[in-house]
Formats: structure tokens, C-alpha cells, sequence
């Protein structure tokens, strides 16, 4: 008891403490950008941008350097690991940074949609001279106004190669294809490593070599058979798909071959270890397509010596390497375009290109920092760290992409990892779905038809009429009777003391409802202002139910999860507050053991649990294995192979965990039941499963209810599991694609305001269809007759 | 306190469901149909004494057994948690070994670095905890004062149109953020307030339905006298709230208190969407970026960042266990 009380003053103490210091913290970092601004400094800009903690680190160093030589300005450096989703969700507030990393795709939408701004007047042409051309064009886009006009300063790039482990070809007796080699050769070499390799224990086989497949590197492969993905001189004709084309399909056999029929190329499914922990850990011989990126993670390798090869090719097609780069680019709305366009030159200037160049993690963009020692780093693994520059000036290439590539790569990364990484379709197959999905995309009128803008002055008009009818039907109704003035005095009082929430209520429920559903019947990115939405009727319902698979996806994630959740937990809930209302010695220990974990939630549960499903390093199936093995099963992978059917029982056990939670509610429920009911039950000599039955499922029945319909309002809400989860999986994974991460990505992420809007609306009549389905469904079922007292 | 009030009507009976299922804790229950569904009266059978011991030592044999076997399904994890967060980069990978060989203590100065932390002397900079704990707290505060007025409003007040409007408050129960976060988001930009901390504490002072009920609930069993009591003795409306009414309310404020406080701490996709600017961010965003950055090579770091995370909701559980357990559901729910 007084260790008890001890513990609790002790936490008070520090408790307060803590408080006080967080406010004096905030306060006075709020007092510094308020009242003093930016430690003097007339100028502060922000630059966004993603990274390693190296490559932070890099952009930090150099943004001070910028500041020390000009003390007016300031620099804020935000870094972001989800970088598309916080860049245009800093889009859309009408926040942008002033400076952000720009990919090279991104450009022509980013310059039609006036998002970046042209820099051709800031820089003159001895300076781009500089730089490897080809870079430099990628970056030159049309404006609004149909000119074409540079708008952005590559700041690095690099070449796709792939990564050999020379240990593990030696050892092998294979020859290191240096010059080059042909995706026959490239099977052949890793099949023989792999045997080499072969070993029982799991945690010791050696893979001949891991293929990456994301969208761009995929091409990359495809491009080495004679196929691409999209028709025209170089792949630039959008409508025109070429992926069913034989090189394209070639492609992707082989792939499909060397890891499902020989094995001998490592699959990363789901939540496991990673694929460059295991290159890393010597265990894998070739890796690839990769750019420059791993060498300095690469160069921390001390077991085994390793170097960089070119990608394989078929004989008789031009060998490329797809080229990634990325610049520094101005936003349009910046008000220091002057201050904002200096410090893009100098973070793509020598210092910062020797810097990335000394570090390893890029390719310098300007051609005598990448021909000189500062990269090729002699002494330095990678050896043959030529092969970059080689490969970038006669077979680099830069991949085209339509506008909306994001949607193409979306529908195209669905079909890839069902063919390539779960083996449940041909190539073939996988390649028909994704081109007949485009094309109903592309067919669909919200896509393809073009809107008159919306009319939001006749919309106001319409608006304020209807609010000024309905404020008069209030007053009349408030005028009808007549009040003493007691009763009025009353009135007020009360309305007031209300006020907070109707205040709530119309600022933050029913005027959103409404703009939510006029932005429904439009299409906005909010990057353009809302005056430039256009008025789509009913397409984006059309859109939602007809062509787009996510919806009917995600709807259906949705569903799995509630259709399990809600009786799995509200079941165990039950049982466990049946079990803790023994009156047995230690109850009380029980009840806080099986509660704990209920207050764990949010990101830290989803960390910890991360950890435990993984299929190499995780808890949970090492636990699993040995007991499955006696009925010859192997516990599922997750949230990879197997993740169609357990990526959703996976949640569902984590939640399950958090059982305490609904556990105390049926508790108070149960002790609330006079045991006066038990005892006529007793002298009517029911058994205890009659007991169950007939008093206690009936007096808690409005308890279980009420649980019922905030499980399934809340299995509707499931977003944080699936948005952490996928991004430590690397891989989108349309298991988890939960209606609101759905909601959040065509939101935040794809930019579609009116599309989300019109989503969000779609929930909201979901829910309110199946809160009322379960209202009459109860009606017999729930006794309300203890509430009446 | 309350139990003083059994006798007291509750203000305007409730005929709805979901108004009415929270109270199902009451103990003021009639006598149900217990026979309701079926089965006549049966003759009780006559059982042997030592059988009756028999049984009941298998029973009891039995519960401890489930008893104790949940709670170590429900704890291992914790453990799994702890022992990871101590043990060395070589050792996560190992499964079988369950201990670090020697507790990695330093694992947690580190992975307080990496969620942003420096440290000076005694100056502490740490904004994501500050940000969290400004956040939570004026969360708490607003919660517990804008419902609780409100409450008092539906629960004491006679006002045309309060029965339509507490309906509509129930009703929007049922609505999920989600469905207006869009227009929420561009309201909170209109206003400038993107990257601050605002759009994360200012709803909190509109009061939250549940909350309201709840304080509803018990303020329509505060005795009349009392109130009586107090108007004669020349309180106003608001001081009755605050000098009466508060201060008896101390369970359902420790309830909305921890049920804030836990939501609030651990709310990610509100800061997600909001907070851009490293100042400002709060510990959910800086857990999930260092998922995304040091995961999946340091997986101790990782377990150590987020036993730092959880660490506050698991110390005010035990420090609040009585509100959370023994009778705080009750207390709230019953009303």
C-alpha cells in the first residue's frame, strides 16, 4: 500500500515535471519564430527531402555552408521518409518548401500544374555545360504556356548496375562477367552458386542472386529482352501498352523462372530480412538492377570482397541502363524565388556534387566530378567503380512516364507481385490484367473527358440561401410558445452551456459533410486553387463502383477485417471478463496482467509486432513451427506469400491482444447483474450454461450491442496497421489496403480531393447502412429492461 | 458519492439504444424474464459432498490453468519487447537466445538520440516529447472541460430542441473522422494553422460525444438539493458547474482524462497529415521514421524507441489501475 502510494507521488513528481518542462520548451521555441523570428535573419526557406542519415547529413552540412555564407538567410532542412505523401500533402496546405527534391518523372506534370517554377534565368549556360546533358534535358518540361523551360538542377544520378559477390563466384568456380554477360549466362551462373551454396539450414543457404522488381528497375530488365512498357519511339506513346509484347513477357519469365522453378534467386515476401541485409551478410552473389545508393552501406562489408558488373542482356538488343536522377527544384509559390534559386545552385554546385562524390551514395551530376578520383575512389570497393560512368555515358537511358504514372505503376506493381513474388499467375496473365486495367482507366470518363469548371458562385448563393431558411425555421419554431422568464433565462443558460459542442458540431461535422459533399461532385487536386475544380457530376461515383479495382479492393480488406474482428474480440472479450469475475485468490493480478497490453496502441504497437511476425527473425512463427510441423504445415508468411488470407488475421491477432480493453466493459457489465437473478435461476436448477444463456447474454445484451457497432465503425477507421506496416514492408501490399489508407492515398498522395471526397461519403453511407442493418437486426435480440429504472 | 443519488430520476428517459446500452452496468435493475427463453422449472439434483469437492477442486485446478496460461500469452510479448531492446545487433537475429548475454543499456541513449533527443548539461532538447506532452495535456484539459459543461448543459437544463440535439450528438458517434478530414483539412488551412500544433488541440475544446454522455449520465443523478442548495446561496450558472458539480465528478474526469490522454499520445494519422517541420513533430511520427529508416538494420533500436514510446501509457496504467480496472469502467459507465 504505501509502495504503491510512493510509486504514485513519485510519478506525480515527475509527471509534473516533465510537463512543465515540455511547456517551457514549446513556449520558447514558439516565442523564438513568433516574436524574434529565425535568429535574426531576414529570409528563411525550407528544403524537403528524403534520404539515408548519410545522405541528411550531406544535405545539412551544405545548407549550413549556404547559411555561413549568407547570414540573411536562413535554412529549415525537413526531411521526410514517406516523401511524395508529405510533399503533396505540403502542396495541398498551400505550404510547400520553397526547395525539394524533384524526381525527373515528376517534371512535366509538376511544371504543367504550376507547382515548380522555371529556373533558366538563374543559371547561365557555361555552368549547365557542366553538367552530363542528357541530365539536364530531363529536367526541361513544357510550361502552362506550352514553352519548354528548365526547372530543376540535377543534383545527382546514378546508373543501374548489379553487385557481385566476388567470394562467392570464386568459391563457385564462376568467371566474373565483367564485359558484360546475357541473361542465359546470368541463369547459369546463378544456379551454379546457389548449388554450391545449398545448404540444409535455412539461415545458411547461399542464393545465386535477388532481382529487383519495382516499376522502374523492371523496366530496366524488360528493356534488356526488346520489350517496354509502353509503345512509340522510345516508349513514349501511353496509349499504346506493349505489355503483353513477347520481350516484355520474356522478361518476366525469366524472372518468374529463376525464382520459382530453379530457386536459385532469393523472393523477399513480406515482413522478413531484408534483401540487402543479405547480399550484406554474404549469402547472395548478385544483386540488381541497384543504382549507386547501397555503396556506402555496401563498403561497411568487411567478410567478403565485392564489385559492380553490368546487367545482363539478350543477344542481339542494345544493352541500356536506366538512369534515375533527381534535382533541386524551386517551388512556384516561394516568396524568395531570388534567395530560393541561390541556394538550388549551390547545393547542386562543386562542393555538394565532391561531397555526394566522396560519400558514394550517387553519381555527381557534373561530368569532371564523376570522372574524377573524388568518385572513382581508387583503393575504394567498388573496383570497377568505372563501370558507373561507362554505363551512364553509351547505355544510359531515361525511362518516359505518362503523367499519372503513379496510377500506371499502381496497377502495374499489383500484377508484377502476383506473378513474380506469389507464383499465383503466368506472366502472361499478370501482364493481359494490368493492360486491360489500364485501358479501363484510361476509358474511364473521369479520365478521359474534360469538365466545365464548378460554379462555387452559384453554389454560395445556393448555400446561403438554405442556411437562411433554416435559421428562420429555427426561430419560429424558438418563438412559438411563449416563456415565462425563468424558463427563458433557463433556455439560454442551457444553449450556452452546450454551445462548445454545436460550435464543434458545425465547424467540424456538418459544414465539412456538406463541402465534403460538394467537393465529391468535383475533380481538385489541391494544388491548383479550388476556383479551378471541375464540375464532374456523378463520375467519381461512376469511376469509384465501374473502374477502379483499389475501391473494390480495399472494400473488401475492409470487410475481411470486420467480419473477423468484431466477433473474434467482442467473443474474447466476453470470456476473458467471464474469467476475471471468478472469485478466486490473485484475481486482481490476473486483471491487470490481461489489461496491460490494451493501453499499447498506435505506432509502438505496430513496431513491436512488426518485429514479432517477421518470417526469419520473428516470435511468432518460430513458436509456430515446431507444432504446425506435426501436421506437416509450415506457419504462413504473413504478409507475403501468403498475405491474400493472413495478412488480415494477422491484424485481427494484434488487435486480439488488446483484448483488456473490451474485457472491463463486460466486467462492469457483469457485476452490475444482481445475483438475486443467479439464485432464481439456481432454484430453477439451471446449469451454468443455462445461466449464460438465459441471464447473462440477455442482461448484457445493450452492452454487447453497443460493442458491436463501435467494432464495426472502428474495423472501418483500421489505418495506422496497415500505413506502418507497408512502409516497413517496402513493397505495396493490396492485402492491407484498408478503406481509409485507400481514402488517405488518393488524398494525400495521388492528389484526387474530389475523388477522397466522394470516397469518404461512400464510407459514411456504409456505416450508416450498417449501424442501422444492426439497429433493427437487434431489436429482438437486445433487452433493454434493466435501463428503464 | 453517487450512490447517494440513487433515488434521483434520471433528466429525460432515453429511449434509444445507444444511449441506453452504456448504463447496462447499473445495479437499480428489476427483475428480468429469467425464464424467458424456455426451459421449465427444474428439480435440483441431489450430488454426493465429496463429489461437489471434487468438482469444484477440478474447477478451480482449471481456471488458475486458463487463468494463467492467457496471461502469459498476453505478457510474452512485453518480454519479447524488453529482451530485445537490451540485446546487440547480432544477437536480434537469434531467436533461440532469449536474453541479451549482457543488457545493452546504451541501446536506449541511442535510440533517444535517434527519435531526436540532444542533451546539454541540463538542457534538454527533445521536441517530439514536448510537442507530445503540450499536445496531450491541453487534449485532457479541453476534454474534460468542454464535456463536462456540456453534459451539465443536456443534464440539468430544460431547453427547446436539447432531446433533437443530444440525438444528433449521439447519432455523429457513429461518424468516423475520416469522413471529414478532407474539408477539415482545408478549414485548417484556410486558417494557416498547417504545421502547428493547433489542428491537433483545438477540436479537443469542442467536447467529444461519448465524453459528454458520459458527464451527462452523472450529472442527471447529482441530487436537486444540492443544486438548490447552491442557488440560494447566490452561485450562478457557471460556478455550480465549477464549484458544485466538478468537484463530484471525479471518476468520470479520470476516465475522459485516461481516455484522452491514451488517444491522443498515440494519434498518428491526425500529426501525419498536419506537422511537417522537425519541431514540430510528435513521438508517433518520429516512431514510425525510425521504423522506416533504422527498422530493419536495427531491430533493437527499433523495440528500445518503442518501449521509450509506450512507456508513459504503461506507467499512468499503473498509476491509474483503480480507474482503469477495479471500478473505472463502472464508475464511467454506470453513471
Amino acid at each position: 500500500m504505501t509502495f504503491a502510494r510512493a510509486f504514485r507521488v513519485l510519478l506525480s513528481l515527475a509527471a509534473a515535471l516533465v510537463v512543465v518542462w515540455a511547456f517551457v520548451d514549446a513556449g520558447a521555441r514558439l516565442w523564438q519564430r513568433v516574436v524574434m523570428g529565425a535568429d535574426g535573419r531576414s529570409v528563411t526557406l525550407t528544403v524537403l527531402h528524403w534520404g539515408s542519415p548519410e545522405e541528411s547529413d550531406i544535405v545539412e552540412d551544405l545548407v549550413r555552408a549556404f547559411e555561413a555564407e549568407n547570414p540573411d538567410i536562413a535554412v529549415q532542412r525537413l526531411h521526410a521518409t514517406d516523401y511524395d505523401a508529405k510533399l503533396k500533402t505540403m502542396l495541398a496546405a498551400g505550404t510547400p518548401p520553397d526547395l525539394f527534391y524533384l524526381r525527373y518523372d515528376d517534371t512535366p506534370e509538376f511544371a504543367s500544374k504550376r507547382v515548380v517554377m522555371p529556373v533558366d534565368d538563374a543559371v547561365e549556360q557555361a555552368w549547365l555545360d557542366l553538367f552530363f546533358p542528357q541530365l539536364i534535358d530531363a529536367f526541361r518540361s513544357a510550361d502552362p504556356q506550352g514553352n519548354v523551360r528548365l526547372f530543376g538542377i540535377p543534383k545527382d544520378f546514378t546508373p543501374m548496375l548489379m553487385y557481385v559477390n566476388l567470394d562467392l563466384f570464386e568459391a563457385a568456380g564462376v568467371d566474373v562477367p565483367y564485359d558484360g554477360w546475357t541473361w542465359d549466362e546470368y541463369r547459369d551462373a546463378v544456379g551454379r552458386i546457389a548449388e554450391h551454396g545449398a545448404s540444409d539450414d535455412p539461415a545458411e543457404r547461399v542464393y545465386g542472386g535477388l532481382l529487383k522488381t519495382w516499376p522502374l528497375v523492371l523496366r530496366n530488365i524488360i528493356w534488356q529482352f526488346g520489350g517496354d512498357y509502353f509503345g512509340g519511339t522510345d516508349g513514349r506513346d501511353y496509349a499504346e501498352l506493349r505489355l503483353t509484347d513477347p520481350g516484355t513477357v520474356a522478361a518476366l519469365d525469366m524472372v518468374r523462372a529463376v525464382r520459382f522453378d530453379d530457386g536459385s534467386v532469393y523472393n523477399a515476401t513480406g515482413i522478413s530480412e531484408s534483401e540487402d541485409d543479405l547480399f550484406r551478410r554474404g549469402r547472395i552473389a548478385t544483386a540488381g538492377p541497384l543504382g549507386r545508393w547501397v555503396v556506402p552501406r555496401y563498403r561497411k562489408i568487411e567478410e567478403f570482397r565485392w564489385d559492380v558488373v553490368p546487367l545482363p542482356h539478350v543477344e542481339g538488343v542494345e544493352p541500356s541502363s536506366a538512369l534515375a536522377t533527381v534535382a533541386w527544384a524551386v517551388s512556384a509559390q516561394t516568396p524568395h524565388p531570388a534567395e530560393a534559386k541561390r541556394l538550388m545552385k549551390f547545393l547542386c554546385g562543386e562542393p555538394g556534387q565532391l561531397m555526394t562524390a566522396e560519400l558514394g551514395l550517387a553519381m555527381p551530376s557534373m561530368k569532371h566530378v564523376a570522372e574524377s578520383d573524388a568518385f572513382l575512389s581508387p583503393g575504394q570497393q567498388p573496383e570497377n567503380a568505372e563501370l558507373f560512368v561507362r554505363l551512364a555515358a553509351e547505355q544510359g537511358r531515361l525511362a518516359p512516364q505518362p503523367n499519372n504514372y503513379q496510377e500506371f505503376d499502381r496497377i502495374l506493381s499489383r500484377e508484377v507481385q502476383k506473378t513474380l513474388q506469389l507464383d499465383s499467375k503466368t506472366p502472361r496473365d499478370a501482364m493481359a490484367t494490368a493492360e486491360q486495367d489500364w485501358a479501363d482507366e484510361r476509358a474511364s470518363p473521369l479520365k478521359s473527358q474534360s469538365y466545365p469548371l464548378m460554379p462555387w458562385g452559384k453554389v454560395g448563393v445556393a448555400a446561403a440561401v438554405v442556411i437562411a431558411a433554416l435559421l428562420a425555421v429555427l426561430y419560429w419554431f424558438a418563438r412559438r410558445e411563449p416563456l415565462s422568464p425563468l424558463a427563458r433565462a433557463q433556455q439560454r443558460a442551457g444553449w450556452l452551456f452546450v454551445s462548445p459542442w454545436v460550435i464543434g458540431f458545425v465547424l467540424l461535422v456538418a459544414g465539412p459533410m456538406v463541402i465534403s459533399l460538394l467537393l465529391a461532385l468535383t475533380k481538385w487536386s489541391a494544388m491548383v486553387p479550388l476556383g479551378q475544380a471541375e464540375f464532374v457530376g456523378l463520375d467519381n461515383f461512376v469511376h469509384l463502383f465501374k473502374y477502379d479495382k483499389q475501391f473494390g479492393q480495399s472494400l473488401w480488406v475492409t470487410v475481411y477485417y470486420t467480419i473477423l474482428a468484431v466477433p473474434i474480440v467482442q467473443v474474447a472479450a466476453l470470456a476473458v471478463a467471464l474469467l476475471m469475475n471468478q472469485s478466486v485468490k490473485g484475481i486482481g493480478l490476473f486483471r491487470t496482467a490481461y489489461f496491460v497490453p490494451s493501453v499499447v496502441t498506435g505506432v509502438a504497437l505496430v513496431t513491436l509486432w512488426i518485429t514479432i511476425f517477421n518470417n526469419d527473425t520473428g516470435m511468432l512463427n518460430a513458436l509456430l513451427r515446431y507444432p504446425l510441423e506435426l501436421f506437416g504445415l509450415e506457419p504462413p508468411d504473413w504478409f507475403g506469400t501468403n498475405s491474400r488470407w493472413f495478412a488480415v488475421p494477422a491484424l485481427v491477432l494484434m488487435t486480439l491482444w488488446g483484448v483488456g480493453g473490451g474485457m472491463v466493459i463486460y466486467l462492469a457489465g457483469l457485476k452490475g447483474i444482481p445475483s438475486s437473478l443467479y439464485e432464481a435461476a439456481r432454484i430453477d436448477g439451471a446449469s451454468h450454461w443455462r445461466q449464460f444463456l438465459a441471464v447473462t447474454v440477455p442482461m448484457l445484451s445493450p452492452l454487447i450491442f453497443f460493442n458491436v457497432v463501435m467494432g464495426i465503425i472502428g474495423s472501418f477507421q483500421v489505418f495506422t496497421q496497415a500505413y506502418v506496416i507497408r512502409g516497413s514492408n517496402g513493397a505495396q501490399n493490396e492485402d492491407l489496403l484498408f478503406y481509409v489508407l485507400n481514402l488517405y492515398d488518393h488524398a494525400f498522395r495521388f492528389h484526387n480531393m474530389g475523388y477522397a471526397s466522394a470516397m469518404a461519403w461512400v464510407l459514411f453511407l456504409i456505416l450508416l447502412g450498417l449501424t442501422l442493418i444492426v439497429f433493427r437486426g437487434s431489436k429482438n435480440m437486445v433487452h433493454y429492461e434493466g435501463l428503464k429504472a | 458519492m453517487t450512490q447517494t443519488a440513487t433515488d434521483i430520476l434520471p433528466a429525460g428517459a432515453d429511449e434509444t439504444g445507444a444511449a441506453a446500452v452504456i448504463v447496462a452496468g447499473s445495479n437499480e435493475v428489476p427483475k428480468p424474464r429469467s425464464a424467458r427463453s424456455g426451459s421449465g422449472p427444474r428439480a435440483p439434483q441431489p450430488v454426493a459432498p465429496s463429489s461437489i469437492k471434487r468438482q469444484r477442486l477440478v474447477g478451480r485446478v482449471a481456471v488458475y490453468a486458463t487463468l494463467v496460461g492467457g496471461a502469459v500469452m498476453l505478457l510474452v510479448p512485453f518480454f519479447w519487447l524488453v529482451s530485445n531492446s537490451l540485446k546487440t545487433d547480432q544477437e536480434v537475429s537469434k531467436i533461440s537466445q532469449l536474453l541479451p548475454e549482457t543488457a545493452q543499456w546504451g541501446n536506449y541513449p541511442e535510440a533517444l538520440r535517434r527519435l531526436g533527443m540532444e542533451a546539454e548539461g541540463w538542457a534538454v532538447y527533445f521536441p517530439a516529447l514536448s510537442n507530445t506532452v503540450v499536445i496531450t495535456v491541453l487534449c485532457v484539459l479541453g476534454q474534460v472541460l468542454s464535456s463536462s459543461l456540456v453534459g451539465y448543459g443536456f443534464a440539468r437544463y430544460r431547453f427547446q430542441g436539447r432531446d433533437t440535439t443530444f440525438m444528433i450528438m449521439l447519432a455523429t458517434m457513429m461518424l468516423p473522422a475520416q469522413v471529414t478530414m478532407i474539408p477539415v483539412f482545408l478549414l485548417f488551412r484556410g486558417l494557416g494553422w498547417v504545421d502547428t500544433l493547433l489542428p491537433l488541440i483545438v477540436p479537443a475544446f469542442f467536447g467529444t460525444p461519448f465524453f459528454i454522455f458520459m458527464f451527462r449520465q452523472f450529472f442527471s443523478q447529482v441530487p436537486e438539493e444540492l443544486l438548490e442548495a447552491a442557488r440560494i446561496d447566490g452561485a450562478g450558472h457557471l460556478a455550480t458547474w465549477w464549484r458544485i458539480m466538478l468537484p463530484l465528478s471525479g471518476p468520470v474526469i479520470a476516465i475522459v482524462a485516461i481516455y484522452t490522454f491514451m488517444f491522443t499520445w498515440n494519434d498518428f494519422m491526425t500529426p501525419l497529415i498536419y506537422l511537417n517541420s522537425p519541431e514540430n513533430r510528435t513521438l508517433a511520427l518520429e516512431l514510425n521514421s525510425f521504423n522506416g529508416q533504422y527498422g530493419v538494420e536495427n531491430r533493437e533500436l527499433l523495440m528500445a524507441a518503442s518501449c521509450i514510446t509506450m512507456l508513459p501509457c504503461v506507467l499512468l496504467f499503473f498509476a491509474a489501475q483503480r480507474y482503469f480496472v477495479d471500478n473505472g469502467a463502472s464508475t464511467g459507465l454506470k453513471g
